[in-house]
């Protein structure tokens, strides 16, 4: 009995060794912590909850202790668990092209048609990713994972995933978790912003109603858009290349259903394993670092500069341009692509100067022009670098 | 000029100098072939040895594609005598066949095929020109290689200078190359872009500059096109409603003009008659009409469902 007893009490003693309490660090907790708030911020404060719940949830999966040591297969770092099946798709960068078909799929490029001269806002407002790839060097993070780091002005999460799994794998988590978080905060970040570099004359300035845009021309726009920019920068043409095949689905006319279950059912289904997967890379061991806090940092700031060089840039641009043309500087904003929801500030910051005045079309533009510029920029990073 | 000229005449152009710049075709890209003959020691007295411990000339293959090749099926051929050529059919069935992406595979010389898939049926001579090929299932040569006669000494090889590039040069004894079997030819021992922009753009500014005016002028191409094209959708359009009505293009505009309604207007009719004739609202559509559903009876709240019959006496 005696030596039954023993071989419970060890038997007990292993399985408490296996167990979350007892592998559990304050950074584990710490991070649970931060998954909460996630949550907190979807539920309650309804930011970006379609991103920040799955992110949120997975950062809960991603910190849950337990043995590394004893080849149980759970973590997601472990080969062959089923978590870390789920993560190839992080990894090797296929879940962002897919996302990127899906808003193609849902995208209306008309208000870029109508006025192409808004693409130079997305344009002007990637000098973000560069200004943070140059913090970043001076930081001291090497060339690969400066140009990881300074997508994050991009503003767009897809974009920052296949890019640092790319240059940066180690350091994927932080910049993903980081590119989300700013895309939900965009509401707090840019206003101020906006109103600090805009006069009260600039604010009301009325823009010319779009034109309406001919089937044919929408048509047109996915194919030489993709053939334009993908020969020009072929290292975009993941990203570009679903993009704009997505937009053909929806535009054509002819493949309702396949452009509806590109921006329905099958973004919703990577959007959750992108949500989670990400979420759970940030385990304690890997994220809670002095180089996520920089990330995190350089995030923030590569937002603020492209949201500045976005709406600089506008301002630049109206003094070559006739009365009747000038564009509303609070569209600068937009250029950075957290589609919709920078062009919806724009419309909110806009309404709250002129209460007629309707931004929100013309600041679409520069916002899916925005999408298009950073998966160049993300091209054009990855060409250099890698 | 005016600026739909303008506009036609920068795409044309960009079309000119895009096609002027194209890369011309190179060796092994006229071929088309993902395998080449990659390098070729011919006399082996202290080289790499084969898995029976015997130094035997070797020839490296390599597959310069990014997908994995299978060289089953292939011939290597081998003459040095015109009229006269040994060939080596590559078996099937080796699981080896399959060359990793960017990887190469050895196939020894020796001229003893009994020793296994590569071992070849064929030996090489240094002292005659010798020429190599290899080709596929269908006797389509993939690539092909000359190497002059006398000019490799013991234990040196016939070698492109990098891995799939069409320049060779001599290695191994006496040389200042190297002899790679299996490896690559050219030995990459550092990340020559990353050195390139430590050293030469520490603070970011040139990529900063490059990449800016990459992504500029990607969408300002887009805008040159899509602005050229938007004039000629609308003049096209001009032109259509002016046919149907029969009147100049000058006079269509004006016409347009003066009756120009904005797309507002057409949005509220649009929106009216769509809430008319689709009935989209209740009529009493500020009150609120909730009713609680009398529904006493689920079959979720049912024991007859939940609980098993009672088994009768």
């Amino acid at each position: 009995m005696g030596e039954f007893g023993n071989f419970l009490v060890q038997n007990l003693g292993d399985f408490w060794t296996y167990t979350g309490i007892y592998n559990a660090t304050w950074q584990h907790f710490a991070m649970i912590a931060i998954g909460i708030f996630f949550i907190y911020l979807a539920v309650a404060k309804e930011f970006e909850p379609m991103l920040l719940i799955p992110i949120g949830f997975g950062m809960l999966i991603g910190n849950i202790p337990f043995n590394m040591d004893a080849g149980l297969q759970v973590g997601l770092y472990e080969q062959g668990s089923v978590l870390n099946i789920f993560y190839q798709g992080v990894q090797q960068g296929w879940y962002p092209p897919l996302i990127f078909l899906g808003i193609g799929a849902m995208t209306d490029f008309s208000a870029l048609i109508s006025n192409p001269k808004l693409m130079l806002i997305g344009a002007a407002a990637q000098f973000g990713i560069f200004a943070a790839y140059m913090i970043a060097l001076a930081l001291g993070f090497d060339p690969m994972q400066a140009g990881a780091i300074g997508i994050i002005g991009g503003a767009d999460g897809p974009t920052a995933i296949f890019l640092s799994s790319k240059l940066a794998p180690n350091l994927m988590g932080a910049i993903a978790v980081s590119a989300y978080s700013y895309m939900a905060l965009v509401p707090v970040i840019q206003p101020p912003i906006m109103r600090l570099l805009t006069t009260s004359k600039e604010r009301v300035i009325r823009m010319k109603p779009p034109r309406a845009v001919s089937h044919t021309e929408k048509v047109m726009f996915p194919i030489i858009g993709l053939l334009l920019t993908c020969f020009l920068v072929p290292s975009g043409l993941p990203l570009l290349g679903m993009l704009f095949f997505g937009n053909l689905l929806k535009e054509s006319g002819v493949t309702r259903r396949l452009a509806e279950t590109a921006r329905g059912p099958l973004i919703d289904v990577i959007t959750i394993l992108l949500g989670v997967t990400v979420g759970a890379s940030t385990q304690a061991s890997e994220f809670l670092t002095v180089d996520s806090i920089l990330i995190f940092g350089l995030g923030a700031l590569s937002f603020i500069i492209a949201t500045t060089s976005g709406v600089l840039f506008v301002k630049f641009f109206n003094l070559f341009l006739k009365k009747e043309n000038k564009i509303n500087p609070l569209i600068g904003n937009s250029g950075v692509s957290a589609v919709p929801d920078s062009a919806r500030i724009s419309q909110h910051v806009g309404l709250e100067y002129d209460p007629t005045n309707y931004l929100l079309m013309h600041a679409m533009g520069p916002n899916v022009a925005g999408v298009i510029g950073s998966a160049v920029a993300a091209g054009v990073l990855l060409g250099f670098l890698l | 000029m005016n600026k739909n000229k303008f506009g036609i005449l920068s795409m044309l152009l960009a079309v000119v100098v895009a096609f002027a710049s194209c890369k011309p075709a190179t060796e092994s890209e006229e071929s088309g072939s993902k395998i080449l003959i990659n390098e070729v020691l011919m006399t082996n007295e202290t080289n790499f040895q084969d898995d029976y411990g015997m130094h035997s000339a070797w020839i490296e293959l390599f597959n310069k594609s990014y997908g994995s090749y299978n060289v089953a099926a292939h011939m290597l051929k081998y003459s040095d005598t015109p009229g006269d050529t040994a060939v080596y059919f590559i078996p099937k069935g080796d699981v080896l066949t399959l060359i990793p992406p960017r990887q190469h595979t050895l196939f020894w010389a020796d001229g003893q095929p009994n020793r296994g898939t590569f071992h070849i049926n064929f030996t090489l001579d240094p002292t005659k020109e010798s020429w190599i090929g290899i080709f596929d299932s269908g006797n389509k040569l993939l690539n092909e290689i000359t190497i002059p006669a006398n000019i490799l000494t013991t234990d040196q090889s016939y070698a492109r200078t990098v891995d799939g590039e069409s320049e060779w040069e001599i290695c191994g004894a006496g040389t200042t190359k190297y002899v790679t079997p299996s490896s690559n030819n050219y030995t990459l021992d550092k990340n020559m872009k990353m050195d390139k922009f430590q050293t030469q753009d520490k603070n970011g500014i040139g990529m900063a500059v490059s990449a800016m005016a990459v992504v500029f002028s990607g969408l300002l191409l887009l805008y040159i096109i899509f602005r050229t094209i938007g004039k000629i959708s609308t003049w096209w359009a001009l032109r259509k409603a002016g046919k149907a009505k029969g009147l100049s293009e000058e006079e269509t505009k004006e016409a347009m003009a003066k009756g120009a309604t904005p797309g507002e207007v057409f949005a509220a009719i649009a929106m009216a008659m769509h809430e008319m004739q689709d009935d989209v609202h209740d009529v009493e559509d500020t009150i609120l009409t909730i009713h609680q559903i009398e529904r006493r009876y689920s079959p979720w709240n049912s024991k007859i469902y939940s609980l098993r019959d009672l088994p009768k006496k």
